[in-house]
């Protein structure tokens, strides 16, 4: 058996077959787990049948709840509109990194800041948070921003730093002002990497907006998951998650296909 | 004054190394170039050579002298000094028809006016177009304009890099090592395919380079900067800082077939630059430097060098 | 190509064998040994006490089990106890009803402690009355008894839930949220965060659990299962539940030492303890909660929290009506579904506490 040899070339049918092998052993301990919970309990809760998973999801997206709304549209239009905007948020923490990698000045005084913020884990100062700037939403995108934003700040001054001293003395010998080194020349080359590492943390961005509407909110995915724990609500807790998964695969995958489509020279 | 497009006076240049130490890299460097000179400099590894284009690029400033362009004292790069690098010359995020482009747009607008007034900057950008088509066609690339850096040679990106300078019309074409990544066939051709443009609008170009048959077989003079020198002063060749050991009219007129390279004369003007600039063990006195150049500066016995 | 396959098949299956079994099982409860879970609350704070002091290790003794005590968050407490990590636990009736016993947990509320008396209230800003919360934001954890509280003051004021914008707020943060926020209306919430929100000024209670008392009652649930097999744990439990109350109700050093400790691992003085227990309705005596368990008037009650639950979905959204859970009194008599009866009041241990007969 190659299954331990680093050369192995495993078959097309491996190839379909393997990959989904996880995903089956997953669901497959799930529906026995969930059988055999029922038959013990048929009012179990903790592990609902795939049935009423089914029935939770089709209840939460194509029926009016008690408030005589569709609660899995208004928590993700919600939720979403605190992702795009934290996200937003994160390109303001470019220009400051890339400010901070090209003006001196500028590094002298953020880098050490920036630095230190960086390490500081925004959950703990969540309490300073909701008193500086209340409950509302103003909140929760200061805990994405406060939580991410330094992150992209340093990865951005990083590769600022990183492009070669040559192509910026090109630039002054093509005529650009320091401000088109900086926003012309520099910006663009690094923009997919930065894009790149934005994506890489739509995770950290979505873990704040849960942390976030678990705290205090009237509407969201996050918040919907929290409120429904009070009565043990898993056949609608399980299909929130599964789909809070599949829109940050998708938010992740649009910017994939996009970085691979617009900037075909990466990484060459 | 006179028609000297540079002139580096008494430029030294040092740098503080790990130890805190102050290390000399050059020793009072004069030198005046004349428009439309093909100047090439070479010596050996570490003798500052790329320091002294950086001095006259303007990415570094001397310790003490001063470097002119034009009778203005250069402070930073601009646009009158073009650069090709070794490597980096060109932005990867580019076509090679919009890295030509690019110092055209950079001169002519200002950061935000692309969107401000499209349609003006539409109507200018086809003209840039023109223009830097006109220069990938005499370097060669028009076929490949549209690609990026990535998917061309070594040597054409260097072709491109060259066009991209060129476009710029700068004052002077400044070299850096530019075909030192080359294998030897495309070194040659690039060798030949300077030279070429040199002879079509004698722009003024300074060349650097290790390889010194490259620097003899370009150049219409060459300039030798050596640290492997004596002085009274006793300073060792580690610490007093290069110099110019050698400062000489290349003998023969351009266009130079390559066949010079086969000559007597060309192989007795290398063995004397090996052994007056390149070896360790030569240590030639400072008052027997080669100056021979009309316009090199020579040593005056007590009185420092003049011109 | 064939072989291998059979053998990824096998490993798939052995895999998923081995993880539903970790999954399924329920094999942690060794006999003569249980646990019970209680979290940070003025009437739960004896628990505590009982744990520290030794007594009831001393009464586990007496029966010859042993009880292991747990501290935890709330929430959570109960859905260890709903996923059978622990046997024991204390909760609110309107928990015990909407968590356990909607899920099936066929749950028996052994020791009826308290019933809260003005530990849960509506705190408004600027003299704001119930009427003038038309439109308000509310601060509350939604879906626990503060939302119950405020559903009933609302009720008895003739409006309802529409008539407010509710904003679900973490416990942990609803009390420097709402002082912080000096243009947030109102805010229910449960002691010690009344008491520290009552401290600022300009903060006044328009609405307390005093006003519906009996309805919010704070027990000790055990599953009945367990208990109908093992009844000596429900025994040590009420005799040790009872020697801490009697302690308590004893006036002088003794209790205060005693309520000392409670107040120590609540984190608040011995004086602010007993302004908590103030609004705390304590059965000191165990004949009270008998006769309280044992009442037409708990029926009653329960029908209100029941009626909440069931229109907020809390029995399930499936729920088809009020008597979906079944709930169980002493008397025999049963609200709501006869065969699908998972709540039961049971007074007897707290009888055999009050008879000396532990």
């Amino acid at each position: 058996m190659s299954l331990f040899k680093v050369n192995a070339k495993p078959s097309i049918n491996a190839g379909r077959i393997l990959p989904l092998l996880p995903f089956i052993i997953c669901i497959v301990a799930y529906i026995i787990t969930a059988q055999v919970r029922h038959d013990e309990n048929p009012k179990d809760k903790l592990v609902p049948t795939s049935k009423q998973l089914i029935d939770g999801f089709r209840r939460s997206a194509f029926e009016e709840d008690r408030k005589g709304e569709y609660r899995l549209l208004v928590d993700t239009i919600a939720s979403t509109k605190r992702f795009a905007i934290g996200v937003a948020f994160l390109f303001l923490g470019v220009i400051i990194g890339l400010n901070m990698g090209m003006l001196p000045y500028f590094d002298l005084v953020f880098y050490k800041f920036f630095l230190f913020f960086d390490k500081i884990p925004a959950l703990a100062i969540l309490p300073i948070l909701f008193i500086v700037f209340g409950l509302g939403e103003v909140s929760k995108i200061a805990l994405i921003v406060i939580g991410v934003m330094p992150t992209i700040v340093l990865d951005t001054y990083l590769r600022a730093k990183a492009v070669p001293r040559e192509q910026i003395t090109k630039a002054l010998t093509l005529d650009a002002s320091h401000l088109e080194v900086m926003y012309r020349i520099v910006l663009p080359k690094i923009f997919p990497k930065v894009l790149e590492t934005i994506r890489l943390n739509f995770k950290a961005v979505i873990l704040f907006l849960i942390a976030g509407e678990s705290l205090a909110a009237t509407a969201g995915l996050g918040y919907r998951i929290f409120v429904v724990r009070r009565y043990i609500a898993m056949d609608i807790i399980i299909p929130y998650v599964i789909w809070i998964s599949f829109l940050a695969f998708l938010a992740d995958l649009a910017v994939r296909i996009w970085i691979r489509k617009k900037y075909t020279w990466m990484d060459k | 004054m006179q028609n000297y497009i540079i002139r580096v006076e008494e430029a030294v240049q040092k740098y503080r190394d790990r130890d805190g130490q102050m290390r000399t890299v050059l020793n009072n460097i004069n030198l005046r170039v004349r428009r439309g000179e093909f100047l090439t400099v070479v010596g050996p590894t570490g003798c500052g050579k790329s320091t002294l284009l950086r001095l006259i690029l303007g990415s570094e400033v001397p310790f003490s002298g001063k470097v002119m362009v034009n009778d203005v004292e250069v402070k930073e790069p601009s646009r009158d000094r073009g650069i090709v690098f070794q490597k980096y010359s060109l932005y990867e995020n580019r076509t090679v028809r919009e890295n030509v482009m690019l110092g055209l747009e950079l001169e002519q607008f200002t950061i935000f006016e692309p969107y401000f007034r499209p349609i003006k900057c539409r109507r200018k950008r086809k003209e840039f177009r023109e223009k830097a088509d006109i220069y990938l066609e005499r370097v060669g690339l028009l076929r490949h304009a549209d690609k990026h850096p990535h998917q061309l040679s070594g040597g054409m990106r260097q072709r491109a890099a060259i066009a991209q300078a060129m476009v710029m019309q700068p004052e002077v074409l400044l070299m850096d090592e530019p075909f030192g990544a080359l294998d030897i066939g495309t070194r040659e051709a690039m060798q030949v395919f300077v030279l070429e443009q040199w002879q079509k609008d004698h722009q003024t170009i300074i060349f650097v380079t290790h390889d010194l048959e490259e620097a003899i077989f370009i150049g219409s003079r060459i300039v030798v900067l050596s640290q492997y020198y004596s002085d009274d002063d006793g300073g060792s060749t580690t610490t007093h800082g290069s110099m110019i050991v050698k400062d000489v009219q290349v003998p023969w007129p351009l266009p130079r077939p390559t066949d010079v390279k086969h000559t007597k004369e060309f192989n007795e003007l290398m063995m004397s630059i090996r052994r007056e600039g390149l070896d360790p063990d030569y240590l030639q006195n400072i008052k027997d430097f080669d100056l021979s150049h009309e316009d090199a500066a020579w040593w005056n016995g007590g009185m420092g060098w003049a011109n | 190509m064939k072989p291998k396959f059979y053998r990824y098949i096998i490993f798939t299956l052995v895999l998923a064998a081995v993880m539903s079994l970790s999954f399924a099982g329920n094999t942690w409860a060794k006999p003569k040994k249980f646990k019970a879970a209680w979290s940070i609350y003025a009437g739960w704070q004896p628990w505590d006490y009982a744990n520290q002091s030794g007594i009831l290790k001393k009464w586990a003794d007496k029966y010859n089990i042993e009880i292991e005590l747990v501290r935890m968050d709330y929430i959570p407490s109960i859905e260890a106890y709903v996923a059978k990590k622990v046997d024991a636990c204390v909760m609110t009736n309107m928990e015990a009803l909407d968590m356990p016993a909607a899920s099936g947990i066929n749950t028996t509320a052994l020791i009826l402690g308290d019933f809260s008396n003005g530990n849960d209230a509506v705190l408004t800003r600027d003299n704001t009355g119930i009427k003038d919360l038309n439109g308000e934001e509310i601060y509350l954890v939604e879906l626990s008894v503060s939302h119950y509280l405020l559903a009933r003051a609302l009720e008895m004021n003739n409006m309802d839930e529409r008539n407010v914008i509710l904003v679900n707020t973490s416990d942990s943060d609803i009390a420097p949220a709402f002082i912080a926020n000096g243009n947030q209306k109102a805010v229910v919430t449960w002691n010690p965060l009344v008491m520290q929100i009552l401290q600022e000024p300009g903060i006044s209670k328009i609405f307390d659990s005093s006003k519906i008392p009996g309805e919010i009652l704070d027990l000790m649930v055990v599953r009945t299962g367990v208990l109908k097999e093992n009844p000596e744990f429900g025994k040590a439990l009420t005799g040790a539940w009872y020697e801490v109350m009697d302690i308590m109700s004893q006036r002088g050093s003794t209790a205060d030492e005693a309520m000392s400790i409670m107040a120590e691992s609540a984190g608040c003085s011995l004086t602010e303890y007993k302004m908590q227990l103030k609004t705390t309705a304590m059965f000191y005596k165990p004949q009270g909660a008998v006769e309280y368990t044992n009442s037409e008037e708990i029926k009653q009650k329960m029908n209100y929290v029941r009626k909440f639950c069931f229109e907020h979905g809390l029995l399930g959204e499936n729920a088809r009506s009020v008597d979906e859970v079944g709930i169980k009194y002493p008397d025999g008599s049963i609200q709501g579904d006869t065969n699908n009866v998972y709540f039961i009041f049971d007074s007897s241990f707290m009888k055999m506490a009050a008879d000396g007969k532990l």
